[in-house]
This record gives structure tokens, sequence and C-alpha cells, in this order.
């Protein structure tokens, strides 16, 4: 513990231990507390790509908000997107607060997005052709992205984990929504349990992706190690990987559904799940931004953002006190 | 005003009248009344909402972390809070013995 | 003609205007100006979607089928809605090339919503009580929407030359078919008649007495009467537009004739 006084004359060295000291005692850190310069990078990193994740996320269901089958559907599904974006909304706030000392605002995370420097998650990349495909986004992408964020509620940035707070109690909801849209789909006619199968045979490798490689071998590097020192995150991928086959294959197959993975087993001496790898080669080349979606949806943001430009600049330009024009 | 779209606005609200204000979270708008309109579907979706303030970032002194540390107590005033009167009972009880002796 | 399909035809006007009102809201999703307006104009859509449901329930009530069936499976002449709603929000289409005029959205929504409020307030006197109480229900929300579009109306009419000139073009552009927004069709003399909502004269004129004050608020002059270039919705009339628009919302509905529920 340090005085006022003694904080002012700190040098960086000790600020740096009184910074790790306050990390290990569990305290949260706030957005202008003094952080060490790698600790704000790897948070704008993780926290923009989270949030640009979310607002890149509408896109793969978009199709399908007009399109559901029914009223109440139509509803549930257009409810789900609108959170997914608010979340973005969220998240970008606090990534957009880390970056506000370098100089950067929302501005600078969109035209990052647009010139592929700001990534966001491999499943987003990828298409949703049916019905069955939003169903299965909303149960298991969906379900894989809570037990990521339920393991950041932790985190040591306490803006993200505020953030992550409200996302979860939303994200409850979600599930439900998910877990709905397969049960029908699951127990109706042969047409639509074959668009399900053909849904999870498209999104089983995308899902193991999500969690992110084993460690650096996979794809060359990875932030994981220094996240979990700061407190950023408190699991490795390969644990979230496990908790989310141990929590949905069973499920899965209670739906009669098949998983297109022959080797998948549970090997009860390691007390793991042994499974066929991704093709990391590919999730690399997909989150680089050479998706099969990723120039279509880039497009359909950056036209709309561009074409609405005007819109930004009236209002701006807008004081309610002054007529600018008239 | 700074002639700028994106500028920060706090956003606090009360769900019920016998509650206090809470602050939300943050939303980027132009000015304050789009920061109003926006913040009420951006934070009220599903609870209720019986008040609802936005307040220009800029317009807030925020406490720095020094002044975190600067404004830490010493623990010797227990004068000012309740616990520092516990011995109050016993104080009472010495008093009717004393008065009762004397009776 | 019965009472009965009277009062059918007055309730499909409204379910129909909600209905693909809700749905060119939609169709915006992840394209607005501004990510905090994404999610507030999310929430006008689902509650637009949800006035719809209430009214097609209304008519599910009254014997006509199944509420689903009624919003998916009606040809586009069964459809009441106005043109002016129907029309797309600009070229391409929400998921392909999309050119979106956000003026064109503001305008015609704020005008909509004016009318809406002003039938909504009508609809609350209704001697069919159904009606009446479901116009009350409605109307709790429609206070938020108003303002929403009356925020965007007034700060983008008094922003920059270039914004004042696209909601001008707007305003022509809505003003050409709004007429179709405030008619009430052929049975009108019936609804008035038979004390369902008031005459399409005195409810079209509130309408426009509080459009014409909007206006002259930001200096412009609604000039004459509004139009009705494309024909009336209300009798039936449609263009292409609401025919694309049908089959994407029943895209999924119709893809399996054996599906029980989704």
């Amino acid at each position: 513990m340090v005085t006022a006084y003694e904080f002012r004359h700190l040098s960086e060295e000790e600020k740096y231990e009184r910074f790790m000291e306050r990390i290990e005692r569990g305290e949260k850190i706030e957005a202008h507390d003094w952080m060490p310069d790698d600790y704000r990078t790897n948070l704008i990193k993780l926290i923009a790509m989270h949030g640009i994740s979310e607002i890149m996320g509408a896109f793969p269901e978009k199709e399908w908000v007009p399109k559901a089958p029914t009223l109440h559907r139509k509803l549930a599904i257009m409810a789900k997107v609108q959170d997914e974006v608010g979340h973005g909304q969220l998240l970008l706030r606090v990534a957009e607060d880390l970056m506000k000392p370098l100089g950067k605002d929302r501005e600078d995370i969109m035209q990052d997005l647009f010139e592929k420097r700001l990534k966001f998650h491999n499943v987003f990349h990828m298409p949703a052709p049916t019905w069955a495909d939003a169903a299965i986004i909303a149960w298991l992408v969906d379900g894989a992205a809570i037990l990521t964020q339920t393991m950041l509620l932790k985190t040591s940035y306490g803006p993200y984990g505020r953030a992550l707070k409200r996302i979860c109690q939303e994200e409850s909801f979600h599930a439900k929504h998910g877990e709905s849209l397969v049960l029908a789909l699951a127990s109706g006619s042969d047409y639509q349990r074959k668009m399900l199968q053909e849904a999870l045979n498209r999104w089983w490798e995308p899902l193991l992706m999500f969690f992110g490689p084993r460690s650096a071998k996979e794809v060359g590097h990875s932030k994981v190690d220094v996240n979990i020192k700061y407190k950023i995150r408190s699991k490795t991928n390969e644990e979230l990987r496990q908790e989310f086959l141990t929590k949905y294959v069973p499920q899965i197959k209670r739906l009669g559904l098949t998983i297109p993975d022959e080797t998948l087993r549970f090997d009860e001496d390691k007390q793991q799940w042994i499974y066929k790898d991704p093709d990391w080669e590919k999730f690399k080349q997909i989150i680089n931004g050479n998706g099969p979606k990723t120039d279509s949806r880039l497009k359909l943001r950056r036209d709309s953002y561009e074409k609405t430009a005007w819109v930004r600049e009236a209002l701006a330009k807008y004081n309610k006190n002054r007529m600018l024009v008239g | 005003m700074e002639e700028k779209f994106y500028k920060e606005f706090e956003v606090f609200s009360r769900r019920r009248s016998d509650l206090p204000m809470e602050h939300r979270f943050s939303i980027l708008a132009p000015n304050l009344e789009m920061a109003y309109i926006l913040a009420k579907e951006n934070f009220f979706r599903r609870e209720s909402i019986h008040d609802l303030w936005v307040v220009e970032r800029s317009n807030i002194r925020r406490m720095s972390e020094e002044e975190r540390e600067g404004f830490k107590r010493i623990d010797n005033k227990h004068y000012r809070e309740t616990k520092g009167y516990a011995d109050l009972p016993k104080q009472w009880r010495k008093l009717e013995e004393m008065l009762s002796s004397e009776g | 003609m019965t009472d009965n399909k009277i009062l059918r035809e007055l309730i499909y006007q409204l379910a129909d205007d909600n209905f693909i009102h809700s749905y060119r809201g939609s169709e915006w999703l992840g394209l607005v100006p501004h990510i905090e307006e994404d999610v507030a104009y999310s929430s006008i859509t689902q509650d637009t979607m949800g006035h719809a449901y209430m009214f097609y329930k209304l008519l599910e009530e009254m014997g006509e089928g199944n509420s689903d069936e009624l919003a998916h499976a009606r040809k586009p002449k069964d459809f009441r809605n106005a043109i002016l709603l129907e029309e797309k929000n600009g070229t391409g289409t929400y998921l392909d090339n999309p050119d979106y005029d956000w003026a064109f959205t503001v305008v015609r929504n704020l005008f909509y919503n004016v009318y809406k409020e002003t039938q909504l307030e009508s609809l609350k006197q209704s001697s069919y009580e159904p009606l009446s109480i479901t116009a009350r229900k409605i109307e709790t929300e429609q206070y938020y929407h108003l303002m929403h579009w009356k925020t965007w109306f007034m700060q983008l009419m008094q922003s920059t030359e270039e914004a004042r000139t696209r909601m001008e073009n707007a305003i022509r552009r809505v003003w050409k078919d709004f007429g179709g927004v405030i008619s009430q069709g052929r049975y009108a003399d019936e609804f008035s008649a038979r004390k369902y909502i008031e005459p399409e004269e005195v409810l079209g004129q509130r309408c426009l007495d509080k459009l014409g004050e909007l206006c002259k608020s930001v200096d412009f002059n609604l000039e004459g009467k509004p139009g009705m270039e494309k024909g009336n919705g209300r009798n039936g009339e449609h263009t292409e537009d609401l025919k694309q628009a049908l089959e994407t919302l029943s895209e999924v509905y119709f893809s399996d004739a054996e599906a029980s529920s989704w």
C-alpha cells in the first residue's frame, strides 16, 4: 500500500510492482489507473475484437430475422440479434476508453475493421445458408460464447467485467432461444431434421476453432499466457473447449443428431475429450480476413457506414441553439 | 460545443422510486437529446425505469488514482460511528446499580 | 356486407401496416448510421411487430384463421397496408448491395407514426371493445417511437445543407403517397357509421395539422394535399415491392409443407 504522496513519486518499475500487487490481491483496474503498456494493448486487442465480433455477428443471422417462420420467432430472433449489437456497443465503449490515451476512437475502430487490421471471431466469417444455421448459431455459438464470457467475468479489468456481467445476463435468454429453435427442428419433419443435421455438420469445425488453438504452436503466436498472468482471463483455450464438449456433446446426442467426428470420445484415464483437431491453417486464414463470407460482410458494413457518413457529419454540426440553414 | 459526432455520455438510472440512481454505462452520441433517446433503448430494453439521466462526460470531475489513495482515512474515527458507542448498555447498568444502591 | 366483414377490413389495415412497416425496419439491421441507433431502432421494429401480432390475434379470435397464417400465407392482393409502407428502403436488397436512404426512413417513420398516434387515439373510443383495449395497450409504446423519430427529424432538418436537401427530398417523396396512409379505403364510411373509428377526413386532417406544425417549426411548408400516386393499398392495390417483401417474410414458412411447427 502506498500513500498519495508516495504514489506521486513512484518510478515506472515501482508502479509496475504496485500494479502487479493489485492484480495479485484480486483488485480491479479502472480505465484511468496506471497500467503497463502491454496490459493496455492486450486489453484493447482482446476487447476490440470481442466487441467488433458481436457487431459482425449480426450479419450471419441478419438474413434470418425477417425470414423467421412465425411471428413469435421473428420477434425472438430480432431481440436476440439486437442484444448482440448491444453487447458490441458495451464492449466497444470499454475498448474505446482504453484507446483514448492513444488518440483513437470509434472511427479508428471502424476503419481498422474495414482494412482487416481488426480481426473478428472465426465463426462470423462463415455462411449461414439455412434457418437451421440460425438455430445452431443461437444454440451452440452462443453456448460457446457464454462459456468464454463467464470465464472472463472475473477479469482484472473492472469496466470489462461490468460489461460482461450485463452481457451474461442477456446471454441466458439467447441460450434458451437457441435451445427452443433446435428442439423444434429436431422434433419436426424429415426435412427439418435433415436441415438441422447439415447445419451442425457445417458448424462443428468452426465451433471447435472458436476457442482458439491449444497453444502458440498451432498458429505461431498467442496472447493467452500474458492474459493469464495479468488475470485478464483465467482459463486456457483448451480448458474452455473441453468444458464445451462436456456440456454439449450429450445434449447434441439427445437431439438425435450425429457429431461429424468419428474419433470423438471421452478418455476416462486422461479425463478429457479426444477429438479431431480442426484445421488450424484454415483458422489462421479465416481470422486474417480470408473466410468464405469475410469480404461480403465487410462490404455490407463498410458500404452502409460510408453511405450514412452524411448523417454523422450533419449531427456533429447540429446545435439546437443555432439554426445552420433555413 | 465541439463539432464531433462521437461524444461520450454517461448514463444513470433509477429502477424504482425507493432506489438510488445507479451508473449504467456510457454511450457515444452527437448531443444530449440524441444521447437521451439512445440511452433509453440501449440500456432499458428489459428492465423498468423510473428515472433516467444522461451527462456529457466532459462535465464530470472524476477521481484520479492518486486521489483514490489520498482520500483514504486512518481507522481512528469510531467516535463518528455507532460502533464507537458499544459500551452504552454497560453504562446504563452502571447507572442503574448506582441509583439502586443509593435508594 | 356484414358488420363482421367490415370490421375485419379495418383490422387488416392496422395489422398489415404494422407488419410491413416492421419488416422495412428489420432490413436496416446492421446498416444504420450509428451502432447505438441500431439497438434503439431495433426495439421500435420489435414493438411494431408486436403490434402487428396483437392485431392479427384479434383477427384470429374473429375466426379469420391462425395469426401466423394470416401474416405469412395471404396473397399480396389481400394485404391492406398503405403502399408507402411497403416501399423499399432503397435500391438493392437487405443482404446484397443495399443503398438505403436514411432521410427517407426518418421521414417515412415519423409521418407514419404521427398518423398512427392519431389513429390510436381514435381507436381507443372504438365501439368494438377488443380494438379499443388493444389501441390503449399499443399507445404506451407509441410515445417513445414518436419521440425517437421526431428527434432525428428535427436535428437533421436543422443541420447541414446536405442533410436539409436530402430531408426535403424525402418529405416530397413521402408526400406523394402519404394519402394512401390516411386513406381508410373503400369501406371508410361504413367504419365511421359503425363507430369503429372516426371518419377518414377528420383523422386525416388531424394528422396533417400535426405534421404541418412539426414541419413549420423547422421552417418547412407542407404544400397541398398528400397524394396517392402508386394506388390505394387499402383496396388491395400494391406494388412489386410488397410481393418481394412477402416472399422474403414467408420463405421459411413455405419451405416445408410437412412441418407442423417451427
